[in-house]
Order: structure tokens, then C-alpha cells, then sequence
């Protein structure tokens, strides 16, 4: 069943990529269930998360009290989101709701975003060794793309910003244009052998062998 | 630890001294702005050329789309603020849209960064905020095919029928070009499915961390401009004249980066010392 | 009337051709030819990342990134890979003993990992000790990055496995894997997170080595078959490019004009 819808939608998205320079609406109408299917598995999440959070609160596991904070919060965020919509058609128009969006969650999620750096910071500590000349390469060629990236690279050498680019040009571009069209072809391959059912991961651990 | 020496140290430097390090090195510059010149790359100079030439007329409409939230707004929001200043500079009207879940408190900043030249402007007819949207490359698709069908109404759900600026936008024969900027993938939605598929001019607003990728694409031609990352933004407050949170950031990116280059050269001067010593 | 869109022909000509090719590669894997195809060190290093749990009485997490949303065109396939991985690392657990972790941030994935686990877990007879709190989902890239490093403090796993499409959580819960000293497996497509992946996994999958790696574990001949068709493909994107260039060079714009139809 998997496999038949499988290849029919992708028959039809071929079809009308090819052979309809605007939109044919047999595709139309099945990008438009995707993307319902997919707004339905957002709820599947949501329940999945609940029954999850229930059940540690229930039998009181480890850090179970998070658990029940976990639920406290999903609650208020429903109710008051629901309470805003209900009342004027925007979920974003209740206060209680904007506060803790605008106070709690965004800006939990920026601090979150700026632990990337520190991150990034320590991993080229202990990545960028010149163990090898392959790795010292890696690691001049690095630096000098760090420092043109920044404006003060100009002002302790003006060299810098152009070895930078040239290293940029000549490495770093080439390189993603590889990773991007073996990846295509990597991508191409997965789908063809995922419609021929070879592909295990695609039928949940029931491909043909 | 004992018997350990100096370039043993070097090479094992705990990683909360250089949290601490990196973290007042990061304050610093704010405290003593250092104020260095920001060279301006051609790239973004593309980028600010086609928002203010030949490819945009008054009248025509430009679509901005908010693929980023707060935690990107330092890397993202400058850009997208000058872009949408010079933009209503040129007599262009704009549909905002997003793909990221805190788009209305993107859209309430953006208000207020470019807040006077949204005073000039009527929304509706100069300007409209269609909100987030769902359904990932297709949702894009589709949006470029019948953009009536991705929004029925607009964030503050007024059916799109009675709004003056979307009676001109159906699809992607209407818009004039698209300034995607995101932190993830929706920028390559547009780039297949608008630009691609349409001949649609295109171009990204991104973080730091996707510029080695988009790169490729900006060379290729398909995006006609790219801003990368704060450094992206500061270069276009100078193209604009009018420095913002950008510039005030790039002491700090240079602070964080001259860390960077000497962490990782003095742990190779321990690493290589203790190998030639082995 | 053009019967193929003006500006795809070519393209459609070219995946024509990728699809044929494959095909007839599977074919002939079908019918007993062996294909050999080089090792993937990321692979082979999964039994030892197992191993190295049991002998530690440790946990193995999986985490597919939250990129790969099903629905995206060059995402979805990425987390489908990494399931087909899941599978091979969950078999590989039972049959050592030890527990596995999957953290799911991807709603729409959440049924097949499930499926996937308990498919594995029957596979080796032992589907009463399958239970679906190994797998926890985690709503939001912030809530994800954050579960997965109180997960990576809480319960110290001995080897992450970390497959699929990734956004700027690659770094976070890589580094954060490094921290309580897990081997580490990665891998992914998402060009803009393969350096930190490199930076700090012992093990990577880069590229298109993520989408062999299903074909590379089950060692279908077929499934072998059609990655050697799209390396006969890959040769022959590379004499395009390289005539092109030559042609390019000397001013004719033939390749060009042909790849652009």
C-alpha cells in the first residue's frame, strides 16, 4: 500500500514538473494533503510528548518534577492560546500567552542560539592540530578564512582578506559544489531504490529483501 | 596533572576558562567600541544594487520572507531591515511572510527598526504581513503557483480578497523578486521551486554558518545577492548609510575571532613542541 | 508545442538516464554479479561503538537532527537514511544487550523510528523488550538541543550515533557528546553542518555516503547494484563538466547551451 502511494504521487510530481509549465491540479491537490498530513503529525508529536510526560509524572521517575513542569507549561500555553483564539481569532492576542512567548520562550531559544559560539569555540581548540600536513593545511587555510571573515583581518594585514577569498574561490566553493551534487545524486539514488522498496528505512524496517 | 608542563597545559586548556574568556571578550567591545572600517564585499554590494537598480520599478511588489527566529535576529534582521528600507525607498511594495514560528515578533521588530519608513507607508496597499505558513517546499510551491491557496488571509486574518496589495499578487508573475532570509533550508525552497522552476530573482539574507553553501549559488547566478551573517548586515547598514545593531556587533565578531586564531595557535605550539620533544 | 517544459529537457534526459542506469545495474546484481563497494569506516565502526556501550554498561542514542522533516524534498530522504541506520544499530544492541536511546525532535518520523525499533527488536526475537519510552520526542529545536545534552549529562551513553539532517544543534550535541567522552558517529547532507560534524565525530558519513550506508549494511546486491550506477552517472557528470570546460575555455558554449535546454 506504502509502495503503490509511493510511486503514484511520485509519478504524478514528475508529470507535472515535465510536462506542465504551470501548475497541474492532480499535483496541486496532492501537495496540498501533504502538507494536511503533515500538520496532523504535529498533533501525533504533541500527544506522543504528553503521554510521555504523563506517565513519568505517574510513576514518579527521575526528575519526575520536571515532568509535571513540563505539563504545567504545555497547559497554561494551550489554555491561553486557545482563550486569545477563541476570543479574537488570533492565538497571539492573549497577554499571558505573549508574555511568556515573548519573555520565556524566545528568549530561552537566543540563549540557546549563543551557546553555538562558545561551542564552535572549543571544538576548533581541540579540532584545528596540525597532525598531519593534511590538518596543517586544513588549519592555515582556516585561520586565514577566520580572519578575512572579520573586518580587523584588513587591519593587522591587508593580505589577509585576499588570501582569505582566495582560499574561499579556490577551496571552499568547489568543495560544497562536490558535496552538493554527490549529494544530489545521492538523494536520486535513496528515492529510486525507496520506490523500487529496497529501502528499509522508507517502509519502517519492511523493505523487500 | 603533576608532571604536567606549560605546553602540556597549552594543549589541554579546560574548556570553562575559555567560555569565561570568550564571554568577556565578547562584552568588552561594547563598553570600548573599537569602531574598525567595514569593507564592503561584492556580494552584498550585488545584493543592495539589485534591491535599489534596474530590477525593481515603483510599484512592483517584492516578497520578504522570515525564515529565521529571535535567536538568528543579530545575523538576519539588519540585513532584512535595510533591504526593506531601501526597497520602500524605491516605491516597491512588499509581502512579508514567514516560515518560523515567532515570525509576528520578527515582523514587530523589523516595524520598529525601519519604523520610519513604515510611517510613510499604508498597509494593505504599501505593505502586507501574511504570518507563518506550514507545509515546508511544497506550501512554496504552491505559493508560487496560487498563493491564495497558501494564504487565505493574512496574520491578522483578513481574508486576502479584501486586501488592496494581494488582488496583485497571485503567483510568482507578480512579484519582481524575493529576498528569502532563513536559517535553515527555505531559502533552497525558493531557489528550486520560484527561481529555478520561474526565473524568479532571488536573493538570500543568511547566517554565518550557511554562507560556504549559499555561496555556490550566488556564483552560479542564482541568487542575484547574498548577505552573510552579521558581518552581511553591517555592510549593508554602510551601503545604506545608516549603521545599526550590525556595525555595533563587529567588534565583537572581531574580538571572538582574533580568540579563535590564538586558542588554536597556542594549543599548536604545545602540541607541536610536545612532538618534537616525544 | 514543446511536450517537455522549455529548460528541463535536459534534466529529464539526465535522470532518464540516472534511473536506467541503475537499474540496469540492479539488474545485473539481481542475477548474481557482485558489487563491491569501498568500506565505510562510519559502518564498520558501529559494532565497536555497541561494544564499547556494553563493555561500559552504558546506553547507545541515535538522534536523526531535526532538519529532516518528511515532507522536505532534500531533508526527508536524510532522516529516512538515518532510520535504515537505526535499524542496523538497534539489531546490533539487542544482540549485545544493551539499551538504546532514540531521541526524535520530528513528529512526522516519530511512527517509523517506533516501527523501526520494534521491527528489530521482533527480528531477534526479543519483541517483549522493546518499549516506546526508548524513544522521546522533543518539540522545537531549543527543547531538542537542550533534552539531548540533559539526556548526553543524565545518562552518559557510551557512543552517539548522530545521522540524519542537521541544523546548528549538529555542533551543539556533538560537543556536548565530546564532553562526557561518547564515541561518536555522524553523518549528513546539510553541506553548512558537515565540518562541525568532522570537527567532533570520530566517524563520519558525508554526503551521499549517508544514502549508501542502507544499501552498505544490508548488502543487497541490487541495492549495491544501484550505487554503481550512479557512479557510471558520476562518471559522466564529470566528462560533461570537463568538456564543458575545455569547450567553455576556447569559447564555444556548446555544453552549455545543451545542459540549459
Amino acid at each position: 500500500m506504502v509502495f503503490a502511494i509511493t510511486g503514484i504521487v511520485t509519478v504524478l510530481m514528475f508529470v507535472e514538473y515535465f510536462f506542465f509549465p504551470q501548475d497541474w491540479i492532480v499535483a496541486s491537490t496532492v501537495r496540498n494533503w501533504s502538507v494536511i498530513i503533515l500538520n496532523i503529525s504535529l498533533g501525533l508529536g504533541a500527544v506522543r510528548l504528553i503521554m510521555q510526560h504523563v506517565m513519568g509524572t505517574q510513576r514518579r521517575r527521575e526528575n519526575w518534577q520536571f515532568s509535571a513542569l513540563f505539563l504545567v507549561a504545555f497547559v497554561i500555553m494551550l489554555f491561553t492560546g486557545l482563550a486569545g483564539y477563541l476570543s479574537t481569532g488570533v492565538a497571539t492576542s492573549n497577554s499571558v500567552y505573549n508574555w511568556l512567548f515573548n519573555h520565556v520562550y524566545t528568549a530561552l531559544g537566543a540563549t540557546t542560539y549563543a551557546i553555538t559560539g562558545f561551542y564552535i569555540f572549543s571544538a576548533a581548540y581541540r579540532a584545528f592540530r596540525a597532525r598531519n600536513v593534511d590538518a596543517s593545511l586544513m588549519l592555515i587555510a582556516g585561520c586565514f578564512v577566520i580572519l578575512s571573515n572579520a573586518p580587523v583581518g584588513e587591519v593587522i594585514w591587508s593580505g589577509i582578506p585576499a588570501i582569505g577569498e582566495w582560499f574561499r574561490f579556490v577551496g571552499q566553493v568547489p568543495g560544497m559544489r562536490v558535496f552538493g551534487i554527490v549529494g544530489a545524486l545521492g538523494t536520486i539514488a535513496y528515492g529510486f531504490r525507496a520506490l523500487l522498496g529496497k529501502e528499509r528505512g522508507f517502509y519502517a524496517g519492511g523493505a523487500e529483501d | 596533572m603533576s608532571g604536567q608542563n606549560i605546553f602540556d597545559k597549552l594543549q589541554n586548556i579546560d574548556r570553562k576558562v575559555f567560555y569565561w574568556v570568550l564571554f568577556i571578550t565578547l562584552c568588552v567591545p561594547f563598553m570600548f567600541p573599537l569602531a574598525l572600517p567595514i569593507k564592503v564585499v561584492k556580494n552584498t554590494s550585488d545584493l543592495y544594487d539589485g534591491v535599489t537598480g534596474a530590477n525593481i520599478e515603483p510599484g512592483d511588489i517584492a516578497l520578504i520572507n522570515f525564515g529565521y527566529g529571535v535567536s538568528a535576529w543579530s545575523e538576519c534582521a539588519p540585513g532584512i531591515a535595510v533591504c526593506t528600507k531601501a526597497l520602500f525607498r524605491e516605491g516597491a511594495r512588499i509581502v512579508f511572510m514567514g516560515s518560523h514560528y515567532d515570525v509576528e515578533l520578527t515582523y514587530n521588530k523589523l516595524r520598529s527598526d525601519a519604523a520610519a519608513d513604515f510611517a510613510g507607508k499604508t498597509y494593505g496597499e504599501d505593505y502586507v504581513f501574511l504570518g507563518y505558513f506550514t507545509g515546508g517546499e511544497s506550501a512554496i510551491a504552491q505559493l508560487a503557483t496560487d498563493a491564495w491557496t497558501v494564504y487565505p488571509e493574512d496574520h491578522f486574518r483578513t481574508k486576502v480578497s479584501d486586501i488592496p496589495l494581494m488582488k496583485d499578487f497571485h503567483g510568482w508573475e507578480d512579484i519582481a523578486l524575493v529576498l528569502s532570509s532563513d536559517t535553515g533550508d527555505v531559502g533552497s525552497y525558493f531557489l528550486r521551486q520560484w527561481q529555478g522552476a520561474h526565473g524568479t530573482l532571488l536573493a538570500e539574507i543568511g547566517i554565518a554558518m550557511n554562507g560556504s553553501t549559499d555561496y555556490p549559488y550566488y556564483l552560479a547566478g542564482n541568487y542575484f545577492g547574498l548577505s552573510i551573517g552579521s558581518r552581511g548586515g553591517a555592510e549593508l547598514e554602510v551601503l545604506i548609510g545608516e549603521p545599526g545593531e550590525a556595525t555595533t556587533s563587529m567588534d565583537s565578531i572581531n574580538a571572538s575571532h582574533i580568540l579563535i586564531v590564538i586558542a588554536v595557535i597556542l594549543a599548536n605550539v604545545g602540541y607541536i613542541v610536545q612532538r618534537r620533544k616525544a | 508545442m514543446a511536450i517537455i517544459v522549455t529548460g528541463r529537457v535536459m534534466t529529464f534526459i539526465l535522470l532518464i538516464l540516472t534511473f536506467a542506469a541503475m537499474y540496469y545495474y540492479m539488474n545485473l546484481g539481481k542475477k548474481g554479479k557482485i558489487f563491491k563497494i569501498r568500506t565505510l569506516p562510519a559502518i564498520q565502526a558501529i559494532p565497536e561503538a555497541v561494544g564499547r556501550a556494553a563493555e561500559m554498561g552504558q546506553p547507545v542514542m541515535w538522534t536523526p537532527g531535526i532538519a529532516g522533516g518528511l515532507n522536505d524534498a532534500t531533508q526527508g530522504p536524510q532522516t529516512l537514511a538515518a532510520i535504515s541506520i537505526l535499524e542496523y544499530v538497534t539489531e546490533e544492541c539487542v544482540k549485545a544487550g544493551v539499551k538504546i536511546a532514540a531521541l526524535c525532535p520530528l513528529p512526522d518520523a516519530l511512527p517509523l523510528v517506533e516501527e523501526t525499533m520494534r521491527t528489530a527488536y521482533t527480528a531477534q526475537g526479543k519483541p517483549e523488550e522493546f518499549n516506546d519510552e526508548f524513544i522521546r520526542f522533543f518539540s522545537g529545536q531549543s527543547a531538542y538541543m537542550t533534552g539531548t545534552l540533559g539526556y548526553l549529562q543524565r545518562e552518559r551513553p557510551a557512543s552517539t550515533i548522530l545521522v540524519g539532517g542537521f541544523y546548528y544543534e549538529a555542533v551543539i550535541i556533538a560537543e556536548g557528546g565530546n564532553t562526557i567522552g561518547a564515541m561518536q558517529i555522524g553523518g549528513t547532507n546539510n553541506t553548512h553542518q558537515m565540518p562541525f560534524l568532522v570537527a567532533t565525530c570520530d566517524y563520519m558519513l558525508l554526503a551521499e555516503e549517508l544514502y549508501a550506508a542502507g544499501a552498505a549494511i544490508s548488502g543487497n546486491p541490487d541495492a549495491l547494484g544501484s550505487i554503481k550506477g550512479e557512479d557510471m552517472i558520476k562518471f559522466l557528470i564529470v566528462a560533461i563538466t570537463g568538456v564543458g570546460f575545455l569547450l567553455g575555455a576556447a569559447g564555444i558554449t556548446f555544453i552549455a547551451d545543451l545542459l540549459g535546454m
